[in-house]
């Protein structure tokens, strides 16, 4: 049995001698992918470290609530500061104004709390009758690691991106508004991809994509919808084969029931928004921490290249908080201490498991 | 509540920020549609000649009522018009919208004819000139009312609408929008990209909800007739910080006009969200400094530099009463503390019956025998 165990299989991954350089604000994932940030680092852990090179983001908005932006500001920042070429496209008239509102990275780790998390780990106590005979060799179970800090950082929401990040960069960016059909953003996206081809080999450096509301109503394209989908499988291809990740948002209310699913399958990796309603009693009984929530965020697919095994997350919604008012983070989703002495006979205790009301937030 | 939005009208846009933008939906089950625009407009024109509001000027782009029919209204608001005019402007797309006729008579200085409904373009423009005339151009802002976007999406593509409503959204100048629509005579798509492009939606919905739309039965003739003089008034509010606010009301017309007054009876408008949650596994700060005091059993075994003492069955077992412990690579002492009966332990408090005929067989295992707290 224990011979077994340890022959080889006959199976061996040919793996290259020396890991392949990376540039700054990638690391390497699994399966042989490698990863770029999303400019939340909470949205990066959810995700498996974050969005692999080569990967199609789509993002569904929700009329309601401007939280998609949020996203985008993030992740296109992420990417200035880590020098990587960025194109961006929306329906205003002068996009270029979006890159001022761009979140600049926090200023250092200590300026905010993150809470207690991290800590907990490090002082696992165990209460164990053999320890006496192992001295002090704790098992330290470190879970934060500082390397980290450069592969993604906290964007502070309240402080603009410096004008140096923004001047000095590829960054290229195209109004789809006025545009007849999706040519020209085509060709935009095209050349932009050349610039980054993939071969073996080391990555100097990774682009992004982000296209904001792809199919909103005052773009002239926009009833167009075969086209806008074959648009999208073209992106698609083009970003699969170079270092890049594309990621775009749109507003599913506003395509028809049939298309809107024909885009969610051409997603990688698929996220979406949801805008929370004020003054809302029930979610306040039923959630923690509901006073501090601007909007739900909901992980629907998760990229996997290069693997048949698909990623299953504990939670797939998340709340958007902003800490501090700055700092975007997402945490599940707990649940308020039920109130015993509240019997209330509509049911709106806060049980989850036996609700009547069918939500419109994924199960 | 109509007071809540007429005071985001009112204020309009911040620097730099899409103006507020509000969608009055009605549909057929109840028409009161007109009614909350004519009500909207007179309070917005009030206060804008009240001097309340940053807005300036007010123009009323009018599709589905003839222009005469507004200064009919204002003035019965109380409102006079000649000494405003300076205040309001009626853009006329109702009298000739396609051009057809040659000559059109002037109504009055404040309305103008437009007679190319068909090109959304020119009526931006159009628009745009008519409000700079009446508050000079700059900085200064007016507001802008639509009589009737169905009117607009007869005519013209739905995008192109689109862009004309959302260019003048993020025009500098302009202070608020409001317009009307019919919901029943579009798609679904297309209200849908109306809502999508408000900051606020306001709509109209009949309090008693029809059995089955067959509106000569006897039954729902009482519904029907109860619907035209009463409903409700839901509004959906945007709000900066990305939380939507919704209001509910209940609408009565009435020969003086209509009245808004709260909801009577409490009814269920959220359908609440029940997303799947967990439970709260974090500990908060209390919670932990509690966690940290606690003595673990084994803990302060070896702190004291008590010679740790290894349990090996025999009498060798120090005066310790807390002591006693298995060593773990030790198979042989485990026997032979097995054959051991505990008549040999003097010291010691704890009392250990190594049977193996006992009858819970896991009682050596027993983790809260060993427990020295």
């Amino acid at each position: 049995m224990a011979a077994a165990k340890t022959r080889a299989s006959s199976f061996s991954r040919h793996l290259s001698t020396a890991a392949p350089s990376l540039g700054p604000g990638l690391k390497c994932g699994p399966n042989g992918t490698v990863l770029l940030s999303s400019g939340i680092p909470d949205l990066d852990k959810i995700l498996g470290g974050g969005f692999p090179l080569g990967s199609l983001v789509m993002v569904m908005e929700d009329a309601e609530a401007p939280h998609h932006m949020l996203l985008l500001r993030n992740f296109m920042a992420q990417g200035l500061v880590h020098s990587q070429p960025l194109l961006y496209a929306s329906p205003a008239r002068d996009p270029r104004g979006f890159l001022g509102t761009l979140p600049s990275p926090a200023a250092s780790k200590d300026d905010k709390s993150r809470g207690p998390e991290p800590d907990q780990e490090k002082g696992l106590r165990i209460a164990w009758q053999y320890k006496k005979y192992f001295g002090e060799n704790q098992l330290n179970f470190d879970g934060q690691r500082d390397g980290k800090h450069e592969y993604s950082n906290e964007f502070n929401l309240r402080n603009p991106l410096e004008r140096h990040f923004i001047n000095g960069q590829r960054v290229d960016c195209v109004s789809i508004q006025d545009s007849p059909d999706l040519s020209i953003l085509q060709d935009r996206c095209t050349t932009f991809l050349s610039q980054l081809p993939r071969n073996d080999g080391s990555i100097s450096c990774a682009g992004r994509i982000a296209i904001q509301s792809f199919c909103s109503p005052q773009c002239v394209y926009s009833n167009m919808e075969w086209e806008m989908l074959s648009f999208i499988r073209s992106l698609k291809n083009m970003v699969r084969s170079s270092n890049s990740v594309a990621i775009i948002t749109f507003p599913p209310s506003l395509l028809s029931p049939s298309f809107c699913k024909r885009w969610q399958h051409m997603a990688d990796t698929l996220l979406s928004v949801k805008a929370i309603q004020d003054d809302d009693k029930e979610l306040a009984q039923l959630l923690t921490g509901y006073q501090d929530m601007i909007g739900f965020l909901n992980v629907h697919k998760v990229a996997r290249i290069n693997t048949q095994v698909p990623l299953i997350l504990e939670a797939t919604t998340f709340s958007i908080k902003l800490q501090k008012r700055r700092y975007l983070v997402l945490e599940c989703l707990n649940q308020a201490p039920v109130d015993g002495s509240s019997g209330n006979s509509d049911g709106t205790s806060g049980s989850c498991s036996s609700s009547s009301k069918t939500g419109n937030l994924d199960f | 509540m109509a007071k809540s939005i007429c005071i985001a009208l009112r204020e309009g846009a911040l620097e730099g920020e899409l103006a507020p933008t509000l969608t009055i939906k009605d549909s057929i089950a109840s028409p009161f549609g007109l009614q909350v625009f004519d009500h909207v407009l007179s309070q917005l024109f009030s206060s804008i000649l009240a001097g309340k509001s940053p807005s300036q000027g007010l123009i009323l782009v009018s599709f589905s009522r003839s222009p005469s029919f507004y200064l009919e209204l204002l003035k019965n608001k109380g409102i006079n018009v000649a000494s405003s005019d300076k205040r309001i402007h009626i853009l006329d797309c109702y009298n000739d919208p396609l051009g057809w006729k040659d000559q059109i008579v002037e109504i009055s200085s404040t309305v103008t004819v437009f007679r190319e409904v068909k090109h959304m373009d020119k009526l931006f423009n159009s628009i745009i000139e008519l409000g700079r005339g009446l508050v000079g151009g700059g900085k200064i802002r007016f507001s802008i009312a639509i009589d009737s976007v169905d009117e607009m999406l007869r005519r013209a593509s739905v995008s192109s609408v689109a862009r004309l409503l959302s260019n003048l959204r993020s025009h500098e100048q302009i202070s608020s929008i409001f317009w009307l629509l019919h919901s029943d005579l579009h798609k679904a798509r297309v209200t849908a990209v109306l809502e999508y492009l408000s900051s606020m939606v306001a709509s109209l919905e009949p309090s008693h909800q029809l059995a089955n739309g067959q509106r000569g039965d006897l039954e729902n003739f009482a519904l029907i007739e109860h619907n035209s003089k009463k409903g409700k008034f839901h509004v959906r509010f945007k709000k900066r910080n990305g939380r939507v606010h919704v209001m509910s009301e209940e609408v009565h017309m009435e020969q003086s006009g209509i009245n808004f007054t709260p909801l009577t009876s409490e009814g269920a408008i959220n359908q609440g969200l029940v997303p799947k949650v967990q439970f709260n596994l974090q500990l908060s700060e209390k919670e932990r400094i509690d966690k940290a005091n606690v003595v673990l059993p084994f803990e302060h075994q070896g702190d004291n530099g008590k010679p740790l003492q290894i349990y090996d069955g025999r009498r060798s077992l120090v005066d310790s009463k807390h002591e006693r412990a298995v060593a773990v690579e030790n198979v042989q002492t485990k026997e032979e503390s097995e054959s051991e009966s505990e008549s040999d332990r003097q010291r010691g408090e704890i009392i250990y019956y190594r049977d193996s005929d006992d009858e819970m067989p896991d009682s050596d295992e027993d983790p809260d025998d060993d427990l020295d707290i």
